[in-house]
């Protein structure tokens, strides 16, 4: 089982591995290949010809499409993320940042993780309920909510119009957001909101199949309290579908932390990316396209491991 | 995950309930999809009903609301109402034009690979696996990607592709291979019809729902990724309700309404598009 389990996530890293190559090709040459081009769509329509050339020859353009690629993952598997357009190297760029916005991060999941289990099985042993119908009502209501629009209602309810929290994350430079819990909680709150209903309408109903499962029938038909019918019956159930659904959420929150910092100014890695969007600093969007791609396959190589190492269905 | 639930006994009364609970459900699905409609009206025709131009400073800036100017004005004195109205189309039409490019893509990528998957099971990973690495890219990232080589509405309906057809096609595929199954596949086959005819003619109806009901969440994605375009400023231009709020923001605490308007009619369109997907999906009895 153990050797079984080894060889299953070796070949899972593998396919990884693949697919990572295969990203940083879309991500490098299918950018290349669309109808712009970061020097012209800069510049703009009045741009001489000589200044094309020039930005062209800055950002490096000019060399063969294929020997450009080649340099830049062999950079990457070195730990290399490359230079920006401006010269600066990108891992210095993004140094302090990453760590604000994993920070930011983690703080929800830590959240997330027992709030979702909380009401979801909580929802789901109701099931049919009133409490359940409107529970399971706001949620699908939620879910389809983007983190942009909550965040917005959170600072300005708030953060602006109340006063009682900063609707700006201002952290002097050098400190860590840590050092100022306060600007930590509306941006955790906006992640949090979202992310949280879609986990719990998952092991909501997780946890409706699991009541409804022979067993649970069993052991209630039994006299087995109520309590340990959950603890033994339900909960054992629900965990593996609930953990692999932590993880995917986890990977779905690194896109939206881009925009909750820039709904906060909290000083992540959302500033750079959106400032390197608009002056066109491909080299920058590249590296954190592949940083974060690893980290989605990485979740949901988690997610299936957690899946069959309790005998679940793969989910490729 | 969508088993049909076994039937509810007992507790509250039996068949009146259940079909009183169902003709509920029927209403609420109406109200909503006329909410949808309303905010889809009123965004398309949005430029004819507005009272001023866009651009057009029609009074102080962050002017409290009043008759003359139903929603106040920004912070330049342009009124937030009109603006709002002239967002509109572009919404509309990028979202729209997104969600059908994705969904044409995401399902003819799905069906040639439940076809592939059904006839030759070792060659599947042709079609899946490019789109596996597409998946991995986060949305938000394959947006921010897209727009900083093409910073344009073309830009996010790719992105919104590159995002969307993974995901419509591993549906599709799932909703498909099934079908193959069938007896009457089997047949046209036996008949000797051609596989491209057999997937449009004998498939393609059978996952019809599924294909709607993945639009409806290709549409609210694809609403995600052309909303946060203009929320952070690049790739959509002018009045569209992403940029809105762009605008809004900084001025939130003296004109809230700036901020406010295009928020909730973005929340309106994409909650109700996702309940009206929804119900598509939900069998009847769990209603």
């Amino acid at each position: 089982m153990r050797a079984d389990t080894a060889r299953y996530v070796a070949g899972r890293l593998g396919t990884a591995a693949v697919l990572l190559a295969a990203l940083s090709l879309v991500v490098y040459a299918g950018v290349d290949l669309l109808p712009g081009d970061p020097a012209s769509a800069r510049l703009g329509p009045d741009a001489t010809p000589e200044q094309l050339a020039a930005a062209r020859e800055r950002l490096g353009l000019n060399e063969p499409l294929a020997q450009r690629y080649l340099e830049w993952a062999g950079g990457l598997l070195h730990g290399d993320l490359g230079t920006s357009a401006n010269g600066t190297p990108v891992a210095g760029m993004l140094a302090g940042r990453l760590g604000n916005t994993a920070v930011l991060t983690a703080l929800t999941i830590l959240l997330l993780v027992p709030l979702s289990l909380l009401l979801g099985v909580a929802l789901g042993r109701r099931a049919g309920s009133r409490v359940d119908g409107t529970g399971s009502t706001l949620l699908l209501l939620t879910t389809a909510v983007p983190e942009y629009l909550v965040a917005g209602v959170l600072a300005l309810v708030l953060g602006a119009q109340s006063g009682w929290l900063p609707a700006t994350s201002l952290v002097p430079a050098g400190d860590s957001p840590l050092v100022h819990p306060e600007v930590l909680v509306l941006p955790v709150l906006s992640l949090l909101w979202v992310s949280l209903a879609y986990a719990t309408r998952v092991i909501r109903a997780q946890t409706l199949t699991a009541c409804r499962a022979p067993h649970v029938e069993a052991m209630r038909l039994n006299g087995i309290p109520e309590r340990a019918v959950l603890c033994q019956g339900v909960l054992p159930a629900v965990l593996p579908a609930a953990a692999q659904i932590w993880l995917v959420t986890s990977a779905g929150l690194l896109g939206g932390t881009v925009l909750v910092e820039i709904v906060f100014n909290y000083p992540g890695i959302g500033k750079v990316l959106v400032t390197s969007v608009s002056t066109g600093d491909l080299p920058v969007v590249q590296a954190l396209a592949m940083l974060m791609g690893a980290l989605t396959l990485l979740a949901t190589i988690a997610a299936d491991v957690v899946g069959t190492a309790v005998g679940r269905t793969r989910s490729v | 995950m969508n088993t049909p639930a076994p039937p509810r006994r007992g507790i509250r009364g039996g068949r009146s309930s259940a079909a009183r609970v169902r003709a509920r459900g029927g209403r609420r699905t109406t109200a909503v999809a006329v909410l949808v409609g309303a905010v889809v009206v009123a965004g398309a025709a949005g430029p004819w009903l507005a009272p001023h131009s866009p651009t057009e400073v029609a009074a102080a800036p962050f002017a409290a609301p009043d008759t003359a100017h139903p929603l106040g004005t920004d912070h330049l004195g342009r009124d937030v109402l009109s603006r709002l109205l002239h967002g509109g189309p572009p919404v509309l039409l990028t979202t729209t034009l997104a969600t059908a490019v994705t969904v044409v893509l995401g399902t003819t990528a799905g069906l040639l690979a439940a076809f592939v998957a059904h006839r030759r099971p070792r060659a599947e990973g042709v079609v899946m696996r490019p789109l596996d690495a597409l998946a991995a890219l986060p949305p938000m990232l394959a947006l921010l990607l897209v727009l900083t080589s093409v910073p344009s509405r073309l830009g996010v309906v790719v992105a919104a592709c590159v995002a969307g057809v993974p995901l419509s096609a591993r549906v599709v595929r799932a909703a498909a291979l099934p079908v193959l199954h069938r007896p009457h596949v089997e047949l046209a086959v036996a008949r000797g019809e051609r596989w491209p005819w057999v997937l449009r003619y004998e498939v393609l109806p059978l996952v019809a729902t599924t294909v709607l009901a993945d639009a409806g969440l290709r549409f609210v994605f694809s609403l995600y990724l052309v909303g946060a375009a203009g929320f952070l400023g690049v790739g959509m231009t002018g009045t569209d309700w992403g940029t809105l709020l762009h605008e809004a923001l900084p001025g939130a605490a003296l004109q809230p309404y700036a901020l406010l308007a295009p928020l909730v009619l973005i929340a309106v369109l994409a909650v109700g598009v996702n309940l009206l997907s929804d119900t598509l999906t939900r069998p009847r009895a769990e209603e």
